[in-house]
């Protein structure tokens, strides 16, 4: 192996181990090192969220179906009025789950 | 609408899952043309496919009355096999090649209306 | 510099390693930087391997015979193009090509994922880091690409069958599809081993997955393509083993596509769709293997080593690492929601599922019963076309009807008369159809003529559903019928975009059923000045001709082609003689007739000394609709690809909630 890919390859080895060490070497002391995951509470409000997406996204569909001719009077009729009232379910019970206030870092030593 | 129709449903989706099963390896069984060996042929009269390693030079031309002669060897053996071939005659037939020949054995020579070549049986640095 | 190429490639193996590893123990204790660290292992590893892509690619371009690859696939009369591209064409190479992709994707997936990886889906990280360590090892421990000898005056050469333009794209395109499904299975385990059951991962994945899905579905139209023109049997499709390796994750992410949408709407299939993207990237890994061990002979294989076994063993490790995290979290996963109707659009997914993955079950039997065979009964077999062509049909029927019966049927629960009614017009047109048909001949196929009704049935309804989509579009928002029509398709791009994809798959359809149902051949010998009939298509026979070119010599004969008495001009179809790599090829000639789709297709097989020669004269009908269709199918994929500015506004204020929440 010449001198000159030795060379090359070193300095690249170098730089790869640098940019690894980065986030070490950049909080050398990190007051938060934790994954900032999602609390129990915080995981119900998504679901809730997603629940809430999914009745108005199917409510929405319900409309252009109905619109585009694919879905009769009657079972529109039959159909909006569940749909609705799951859409107003999800939306009820987000409402007391408002987003938490940021609650005091715990100092974790990080050394720990 | 029933909500308890899980186990039905399992039930179903299964015997239909066993059945297509069976008749797959029925059909596989069915439909695989059996791959024999120079060395097993003799005494098969009907249609069979034989694989092999082609040996000494082919004469002859494919697209002619006496057809294309060659000899293929078993691939793990010694036993070997005349072969007359009329048809096309695929890219990457030559000597040292695996081929697989499909037809039927008369008097004595195999003569086959389908040839198939297959790569070389080692990693040649020759991409193939 | 073969050295340096060798050292980027162990430095990226360290990297990738510390990826998974360092990665993993992040995950696992929640560790912010080292999580961080991880990820930037996973960058530097692409800049790594991008290195070694490049000393192997400057030592193809300067013809350096002292790395042993060089020497094995090129010549210095190999045209520059093809010399570059064998980059690909050996085992050494395309496994640089897969880590390749698989730590550019990888790396640009997390990137663009930062946040959501770093809050709720840390594990994808040691995820990709462990598959690339797979491909990494391989690529340092076992066929190095820089291995050197003493330089020998000239190269080998490459295969004549693969000196064509199709192996510049097709391999290329083909990993983008494999390694790109690696995208969705890392971020589903990553899901589930963080313990996360909602559809984030979907979410975030699911352009990744529509693009692989489309360059998987191309590359596989691509091959098929060179399989015609270059090993010029007269077919396009032969089920060989490679083929259906790369059909097999196809179908399987077909399936995954459509499931996940029911995931999305209704919360359900969740298990299912874990396991179905599971299966998607296992048998991508599979279809490697297949191509790469030469365990399967086929017209495809390309090498034979020992690479198989270690395939084979990280399969093994994949599949039965995805079970058991995916049986670890069944109770996350199971789902409360019940299918409501077996007459709903939720239900016509679910048959669909059922039909690809059945279909995908008995392409991989097919595959796998040879090897089956010989092992337990001792007799080698060979499944052949009419084994998958039988299910091809079998399978085939019923999804295309559902194409035209699904997208008309509405979600949870549908009146028997409101699909009938939807389906009034399209089945009357598909009905009418098919007695011209039948009244036109097409009843000497059956089975081709059921498929060319169900296609009109198809067709039909895709265009009653945009016709009715633009007309109420039309309605709301008044001007023109094209603004209404545009405006449609941009705020419905999944929809709308599907429907051209299937309207795709059915020209697809009608392309494969014309060539595999209808097709004439006539074969003969001919002296100079006589002719042979095909179809409506006359050839005489005006002499042969040979020429040499850079690296070949090329004999051809040259034919005169008529129709009806119209003069067509004439083709030129024969053999090329390699002179590096002792080889002759068959060189067919095609002539396409584009208004009516179909192709005249010439095999000069034999030049006989007398000046006679000896050739096969087929007409494929509709052949063209096949290629057609797959430029279709890109367009479709690109408009259900597109970045839809007000979903993504949608999702941002759903996830700004969320985001908010994870960093309260």
């Amino acid at each position: 192996m010449d001198v000159l890919a030795v060379a090359l390859a070193a300095l690249f080895a170098v730089a790869a181990v640098a940019f690894v060490a980065r986030p070490f070497l950049a909080e050398p002391e990190a007051d938060d090192d934790r994954l900032a995951g999602l609390t129990p509470g915080e995981q119900g409000r998504l679901e809730l969220l997603e629940q809430r997406d999914r009745a108005l996204g199917a409510l929405k569909e319900l409309e252009f179906d109905h619109r585009t001719g694919k879905i009769a009077d009657a079972d529109y009729e039959a159909s909006v009025g569940p749909l609705r009232r799951e859409a107003a379910e999800a939306l009820r019970a987000l409402e007391p789950l408002a987003p938490p206030a940021p609650a005091p870092v715990e100092k974790v030593d990080a050394r720990a | 609408m029933a909500r308890r129709r899980s186990p039905a449903r399992l039930v179903i989706a299964l015997s239909v899952a066993a059945a297509l099963a069976i008749f797959l390896v029925y059909t596989a069984l069915a439909g695989g043309t059996p791959s024999l060996r120079p060395s097993q042929v003799a005494g098969h009269d009907g249609r069979v496919s034989v694989a092999g390693k082609v040996v000494g030079q082919p004469t002859g031309t494919a697209r002619s009355a006496e057809g294309l002669r060659f000899t293929i060897k078993d691939v793990q053996g010694t036993a070997t096999l005349p072969v007359v071939y009329r048809g096309s005659v695929p890219d990457l037939f030559k000597t040292g090649r695996d081929v697989s020949v499909e037809g039927s054995v008369q008097n004595g020579v195999f003569v086959a209306d389908k040839l198939v070549t297959k790569c070389p049986s080692k990693y040649t640095n020759k991409q193939s | 510099m073969p050295g340096l190429g060798s050292a980027a490639l162990v430095v990226a193996f360290g990297l990738v390693v510390y990826a998974a590893v360092a990665g993993g123990y992040a995950a696992y204790r929640g560790r912010r930087r080292l999580l961080e660290s991880a990820t930037n292992a996973l960058f530097a590893s692409f800049a790594s391997v991008l290195l070694a892509a490049f000393v192997l690619l400057a030592a193809l371009a300067r013809h350096d015979f002292s790395f042993s690859y060089v020497a094995s696939h090129t010549s210095r009369e190999l045209p520059l193009g093809y010399t570059l591209a064998s980059f690909w064409s050996g085992q050494e190479g395309s496994l640089l090509l897969w880590l390749l992709v698989l730590t550019g994707i990888g790396s640009a997936a997390v990137a663009l994922n930062r946040r959501l990886i770093s809050t709720v889906l840390p594990w994808t990280v040691p995820i990709l880091g462990a598959i690339a360590s797979f491909f990494a090892l391989l690529l340092v421990f076992v066929a190095s690409p820089f291995g050197t000898q003493i330089a020998p005056a000239d190269g080998v050469g490459m295969n004549p069958s693969l000196q064509n333009p199709y192996m510049l794209a097709h391999p290329p395109l083909l990993y983008l599809g494999y390694v790109g499904l690696t995208i969705p299975f890392a971020f589903a385990m990553g899901a589930l081993a963080s313990g996360r059951a909602d559809e984030r991962w979907i979410v975030a994945t699911r352009r990744w997955t529509l693009g692989s899905w489309a360059f998987l579905g191309f590359a596989i139209l691509l091959g098929a393509k060179w399989a015609y023109e270059e090993v010029g049997w007269g077919g396009w499709y032969a089920w060989d083993p490679v083929e259906n390796a790369a059909l097999m994750p196809w179908l399987v992410a077909t399936a995954f596509l459509h499931s996940v949408m029911v995931q999305e709407k209704k919360n359900m299939l969740r298990v299912w769709n874990v396991v179905l993207v599971a299966g998607a990237f296992c048998l991508s890994l599979f279809g490697t293997f297949l191509t790469r061990s030469g365990v399967i002979n086929s017209i495809h294989s390309f090498t034979q080593s020992s690479i198989g076994a270690w395939f084979l063993g990280f399969i093994a490790i994949v599949a039965a690492a995805s079970t058991a995290l995916i049986i670890y979290r069944l109770p996350l996963l199971r789902s409360r929601t019940r299918l409501e109707s077996l007459v709903s659009r939720e239900a016509a997914f679910l048959y669909n599922n059922l039909f690809l993955v059945a279909f995908a079950l008995t392409v991989l039997w097919g595959v796998i019963y040879p090897l089956v065979s010989e092992a337990v009964r001792g007799v080698a077999v060979t499944v052949g076309a009419p084994y998958y062509d039988f299910f091809a049909v079998a399978f085939g029927l019923p999804l295309v009807l559902l194409m035209g019966v699904g997208p008309l049927v509405a979600w949870r629960r549908a009146s028997l008369r409101a699909v009938g009614r939807s389906l009034l017009w399209p089945a009357g047109t598909a009905f009418v159809f098919g007695i011209l048909l039948l009244l036109a001949g097409a009843g000497s196929s059956p089975a081709g003529l059921v498929g060319y009704t169900f296609a009109a049935f198809v067709l039909a309804a895709i265009v009653l559903e945009f016709v009715r989509g633009t007309r109420a579009r039309h309605a709301l928002g008044g001007g023109s019928w094209l603004a209404a029509f545009t405006s449609l398709v941009g705020r419905n791009r999944r929809r709308y975009g599907g429907y051209v994809v299937h309207a795709a798959i059915v020209l697809l359809l009608i392309g494969a059923v014309g060539i595999g149902g209808f097709a004439t051949t006539q074969e003969g010998k001919l002296k100079r000045g006589q002719s042979i009939e095909a179809g409506d298509y006359r050839l005489t026979y005006l002499g042969s001709e040979q020429r040499r070119a850079a690296n070949s010599q090329e004999l051809r004969a040259r034919l005169a082609v008529s129709r009806g008495g119209k003069d067509l001009g004439t083709v030129l179809a024969g053999k090329n003689r390699y002179f590096a790599e002792q080889q002759t090829s068959n060189e067919v000639a095609i002539r396409s007739d584009w208004l009516r789709a179909e192709d005249l297709f010439v095999i000069a097989d034999q030049f006989n000394p007398e000046g006679s020669v000896f050739v096969k004269v087929i007409v494929n009908p509709l052949v063209n609709l096949i290629w057609l269709a797959g430029l279709l199918f890109v367009g479709g994929a690109l408009i259900t690809l597109w970045p839809d500015a007000r979903e993504q506004r949608r999702l941002a204020r759903r996830f700004a909630e969320e985001g908010a929440l994870a960093r309260a």
